[in-house]
C-alpha cells in the first residue's frame, strides 16, 4: 500500500464534459489525485438516462462513475461562455464526448491541453438516431457473438461495460497525453471508440476466423469441455477451468478428488477420460457435468472453492454481491471502502482502487457531487463574475 | 503528411508477462512506442504459443494465431531463467530498463531474485508491474484462476444472464481483455508520469480480482441502498424493447428503444406486425408493464426477416439498432476500417494476419505502423550485443549452454 507520497496527478486539473461513454475516465483520474471538474450545462439537466425516465431513484451507475469529482453548473450559453474558456485555459486535460467539439478543438484555446474525446464509435461517426445504448456497442464490438443462450440469444454483460471500457481507455489516452506533453511541451488529443474498446475482447475468435475461416458462435449454458465450465452446486454455481494446456495436472487432481469422495465418479478413471480430445466431446461433457453436479449438490460454493484450490484446481465461486462483501481475501486486504453517504443518508460500501501504487498515495473516492455544488468556488477562483443564472442549478 | 506519434519512445520494458492479460498490457505499451523485450524460453514456452488457432498446415511455437494477436511490436529475448546465468543476465538487462512487467503467481519473481526490493537495489527508477490474481498478500494470494473464473469470482458472471437460468457471463475470459490490462495500464502510466518529476520508480500491483470488482461498482451502491442486484438479462427499466433478436438467416440484431419517438418509429416500420401495431400507442411506463408481449412480438417480427433487411429498415426509420457482429463483420466494419483499427502484418510462419490496435486515434499524427509478432528468441543477439555488449563468442557459449535458449 501507499507510503504516502503525493498522488501521481496532484495538481492536474481535468475538465470532464463526458457522457456515459467517458465518465469512468474522470473517476479513474480522480482516483490518481487529479482535480476533476464535471460540467453540467443547463440543456443537459433534463437527463435522458433510461432509469430516470420512469423513476426518481438514484442512478447508481452515474453515482459510481462521478465519485470523487467536483461539479460545475453552467447555463445554456455555456458553450461560448467566459467561464468555460477560462476553465480550459487553467486545465491540463479536457475529457469530451460525441456531443462536444472535435478532438483537438480545445488546443486552440490552450495549446498545452490534452483533449480526449470518448464516444460509442469514434467522434463524428455516431448514427443519426441519437444516444447509443450500451447493448448496441457490445453488439458492434463483437462481444455478443460470444456470450448467450442457444435459445434466448446473446445477453449483454452487466454494468454498461462498453462505457466502462471506453472510460478506461480514455484515462489511458489522457495519461499518455500528459506524459508526451512533458517532453514535447505541446498539447495533443485522442479519439476513443467504445466499439474498438470492446473489440479488444474478442479472445481467439478473430484470429480463428482470420486463419481458419471458422466463425465462433454462442456456446450456450453447457460447459466448454469436461472440467471447464459453470456448474451448479448446493447454494449456487462454481466456475472451473481444468484440463487445457497448463491445467492438465489439474484434471488429474480433479479426478482424484472426485473419485475419493464420490463413488459414482469412479468411471473418470477410465483411460478415455485421460484423453483431452475425448473430454471435448459432447458425450464426455454431458456425462462429466452430470457427475460433477451430483457430487456438488450437497457442497457449497465456499466448500468447493477451498477444497479445489487446495488441490491446485482453478475453481471459483460464482459470487454474488453478498459473497464479495464477505470475501475473506478482500477483507484481509482492506479492499472495500465504507463511508457515510450524505445524500443517501446511509453508510455505503464501494470497491477500493483497481490497482495499488507502492509510493504514491491514492485518495479514496466517495460521493458524487450534487450538480453545481462547486460552481461558486470554481468561478470565483477563476475570477469570473457570478450571475444568478450561472448557479441556478445549485441544490 | 502527418507525423506518427510514439509517446513512450525510448522507454524500455523487460516483459516477463505470460498468456493473457499481461501480454495485452505490453502490447499496448509497445504500440505507444515503448521498446518491449519479452523474456521467454524454449525450456518452458508461453502456453499461448501452443494455443490454437493455427492456420491449417502450420504448427509449432511460431504458428499460434492466439499468441500472434497479443504480441505485435515486441522483441523476443530467449532466456532460460532456470539457469543462474540466465537470472544474472536478467539483472543486467534490468539495469538498462525503465520497467519490469510480470503476471506470475506471487513468489515466482521472488524465487528468481527479482522481487521489487531486489530490483530497486539495482535500479531505483524501475516501474515494477505485477498482476497477481488476488493480490500478493492475504489468505488467497496463492489461489489460481483464469479470466473466466475471475469473472465468476468477481461478480460479473452472477449479474450477467437471464433470471432463473445458469448465469452465462460473457462466454469469454473478459477480465483478461479489458478491465485487467486496462486498469494495469492506468496504474502503470500514472507511475511513469509520476517518475518524470520524482525520479523514483514504484511497484504497481493489480489484483485481477479487485480490478474486476471495480467494473461492477454500481452493484455495490445498489446493495448499500437495499436492492439486491441480480441478473436481469438485457432488461433496462424504461428501455422497451431492448434485446437481441434472431433473424431468419440465423444472425442476431440488437434493438433498443429509449423513448416514445423511437418506439413509434419502430412500430410504423414494422407495419406487417399486428402485435406491435396494437401496442403502438403505449408510453414508456406501459411498455415496461407489457414487456413480455413486446419482446415476443419483436422475436416474431425480426425472426421472419433476414438480418440485412432488419438493419436497413430500422436504420432508415431512425430506430437504434445494430448487428451482433461476428468476426467476419468486424473485419469489414466500415467505422473500424475508416479509423484504421485493423493492421495486417505478414508473418513468416502464419502468413498474413490482421492485428487489432488500441481503441484510440491520437493526434496530431496517425496510428503507427505495426511490426509482426516476434519469433521466439528473434532478438536475442540484437539485445545481447547492443544492450549488454556481448561478443559473438560469449553469445555462442551461452546459446550452447541453453542459457540464451
Amino acid at each position: 500500500m501507499s507510503e504516502g507520497a503525493a498522488p501521481p496527478l496532484k495538481g492536474v486539473r481535468v475538465i470532464d464534459q463526458t457522457d456515459a461513454y467517458g465518465a469512468y475516465a474522470g473517476r479513474l483520474l480522480a482516483g490518481l489525485g487529479a482535480e476533476v471538474i464535471r460540467i453540467t450545462a443547463e440543456s443537459e439537466e433534463a437527463s435522458t438516462t433510461p432509469l430516470s425516465a420512469v423513476s426518481d431513484e438514484l442512478d447508481t451507475f452515474q453515482e459510481f462513475i462521478d465519485a470523487g469529482k467536483k461539479s460545475l453548473y453552467l447555463d445554456s450559453n455555456y458553450k461560448d461562455s467566459e467561464a468555460l474558456e477560462k476553465l480550459v485555459e487553467s486545465a491540463d486535460v479536457v475529457l469530451g464526448s460525441e456531443e462536444g467539439p472535435a478532438p483537438g478543438y480545445w488546443l486552440e484555446s490552450n495549446p498545452e491541453i490534452v483533449h480526449v474525446v470518448m464516444s460509442p464509435f469514434g467522434w463524428g461517426l455516431a448514427p443519426s438516431w441519437g444516444p447509443v445504448d450500451d447493448l448496441i456497442v457490445l453488439g458492434q464490438g463483437g462481444l455478443l457473438q460470444l456470450g448467450g443462450y442457444l435459445d434466448a440469444g446473446p445477453v449483454g454483460a452487466y454494468g454498461n461495460q462498453s462505457q466502462i471500457a471506453s472510460g478506461i481507455f480514455g484515462a489511458i489516452a489522457a495519461l499518455v497525453g500528459l506524459i508526451e506533453r512533458r517532453s514535447s511541451g505541446k498539447g495533443n488529443h485522442a479519439d476513443v471508440s467504445a466499439q474498438e474498446a470492446m473489440a479488444q475482447a474478442l479472445e481467439d475468435s478473430l484470429p480463428t476466423y482470420a486463419l481458419t475461416g471458422k466463425l465462433k458462435s454462442l456456446r450456450g449454458e453447457s460447459a466448454r469441455e469436461a472440467g471447464t465450465g459453470i456448474y451448479a452446486c448446493a447454494d449456487g454455481y462454481v466456475s472451473m477451468v481444468a484440463g487445457r494446456l497448463g491445467t492438465a495436472k489439474a484434471w488429474a487432481s480433479l479426478v482424484e478428488w472426485l473419485v475419493a469422495e464420490f463413488p459414482e465418479a469412479a468411471e473418470l478413471r477410465d483411460e478415455r477420460w485421460a484423453d483431452f480430445s475425448y473430454r471435448q466431446s459432447d458425450e464426455a461433457n454431458e456425462r462429466f457435468t452430470e457427475i460433477f453436479e451430483r457430487f456438488a449438490a450437497d457442497r457449497t460454493k465456499a466448500e468447493l472453492y477451498a477444497e479445489a484450490q487446495s488441490r491446485g484446481i482453478a475453481l471459483s465461486p460464482v459470487s454474488n454481491i453478498r459473497d464479495l462483501l464477505e470475501n475473506e481475501q478482500l477483507a484481509a486486504r482492506g479492499f472495500f471502502h465504507r463511508f457515510y453517504h450524505e445524500r443517501l443518508e446511509t453508510e455505503v460500501t464501494v470497491p477500493g482502487p483497481p490497482f495499488r501504487l507502492s509510493r504514491s498515495s491514492q485518495p479514496p473516492l466517495e460521493e458524487a457531487p450534487e450538480t453545481g455544488s462547486d460552481t461558486e468556488a470554481i468561478l470565483m477562483d477563476l475570477g469570473v463574475e457570478l450571475e444568478a443564472s450561472d448557479i441556478a442549478g445549485t441544490g | 503528411m502527418t507525423s506518427v506519434t510514439a509517446p513512450l519512445k525510448g522507454f524500455r520494458i523487460l516483459d516477463f508477462c505470460w498468456i493473457g492479460a499481461g501480454a495485452l498490457v505490453t502490447k499496448a505499451l509497445a504500440e505507444l512506442g515503448a521498446e518491449v523485450i519479452r523474456i521467454e524460453s524454449r525450456s518452458h514456452p508461453d502456453n499461448l504459443r501452443l494455443s490454437p488457432p493455427f492456420r491449417p498446415g502450420t504448427e509449432g511455437l511460431e504458428a499460434s494465431g492466439y499468441f500472434a494477436s497479443r504480441n505485435p511490436d515486441k522483441k523476443s529475448f530467449a532466456l532460460n531463467m532456470k539457469e543462474p546465468e540466465g537470472r544474472k543476465i536478467a539483472r543486467q538487462l534490468i539495469e538498462k530498463a525503465d520497467a519490469v512487467t510480470s503476471n506470475f503467481r506471487p513468489g515466482v519473481m521472488e524465487k528468481w531474485g527479482l522481487s521489487h526490493e531486489d530490483i530497486k537495489a539495482i535500479n531505483p527508477e524501475i516501474i515494477y508491474l505485477v498482476m497477481p490474481m488476488q493480490g500478493s498478500d492475504g489468505p488467497h494470494r496463492s489461489f489460481i484462476g483464469f479470466g473466466s473464473t475471475i469473472a465468476a469470482l468477481g461478480g460479473l458472471v452472477h449479474l450477467t444472464g437471464l433470471p432463473g437460468r445458469v448465469p452465462i457471463g460473457t462466454g469469454t475470459h473478459y477480465p483478461d481483455h479489458v478491465p485487467n490490462p486496462g486498469h494495469s495500464l492506468v496504474g502503470f502510466l500514472a507511475a511513469v508520469y509520476d517518475r518524470i518529476d520524482s525520479r523514483e520508480g514504484q511497484r504497481v500491483e493489480l489484483s485481477q480480482l479487485e480490478s474486476t470488482v471495480n467494473i461492477i461498482g454500481p452493484a455495490f451502491l445498489e446493495a448499500s441502498i437495499g436492492h439486491v442486484p441480480n441478473a436481469v438479462g438485457n432488461y433496462v427499466r424504461g428501455v422497451v424493447p431492448r434485446g437481441v433478436y434472431r433473424t431468419n438467416d440465423d444472425m442476431w440484431v440488437v434493438v433498443a428503444c429509449a423513448d416514445d419517438n423511437q418506439w413509434k418509429a419502430l412500430v410504423a416500420e414494422a407495419s406487417e406486425s399486428d402485435a406491435l401495431r396494437k401496442m403502438g400507442a403505449l408510453g414508456v411506463v406501459e411498455r415496461d408493464s407489457a414487456i413480455d408481449e413486446i419482446e415476443k412480438a419483436m422475436d416474431q417480427w425480426v425472426g421472419a426477416l433476414r438480418r440485412e433487411e432488419v438493419l436497413r429498415r430500422l436504420d432508415s426509420a431512425g430506430v437504434p439498432s445494430g448487428p451482433a457482429s461476428t468476426s467476419a463483420d468486424l473485419l469489414e466494419d466500415s467505422r473500424l476500417r475508416e479509423r484504421g483499427f485493423w493492421h495486417t502484418v505478414e508473418h513468416p510462419v502464419i502468413g498474413e494476419m490482421p492485428m487489432f490496435r488500441l481503441p484510440f486515434v491520437r493526434g496530431p499524427g496517425s496510428r503507427r505502423s505495426m511490426t509482426r509478432p516476434p519469433l521466439l528468441g528473434e532478438h536475442t543477439w540484437e539485445v545481447a550485443s547492443e544492450l549488454l555488449g556481448m561478443d559473438e563468442k560469449r553469445f555462442e557459449e551461452l546459446t550452447e549452454a541453453k542459457v540464451l535458449y
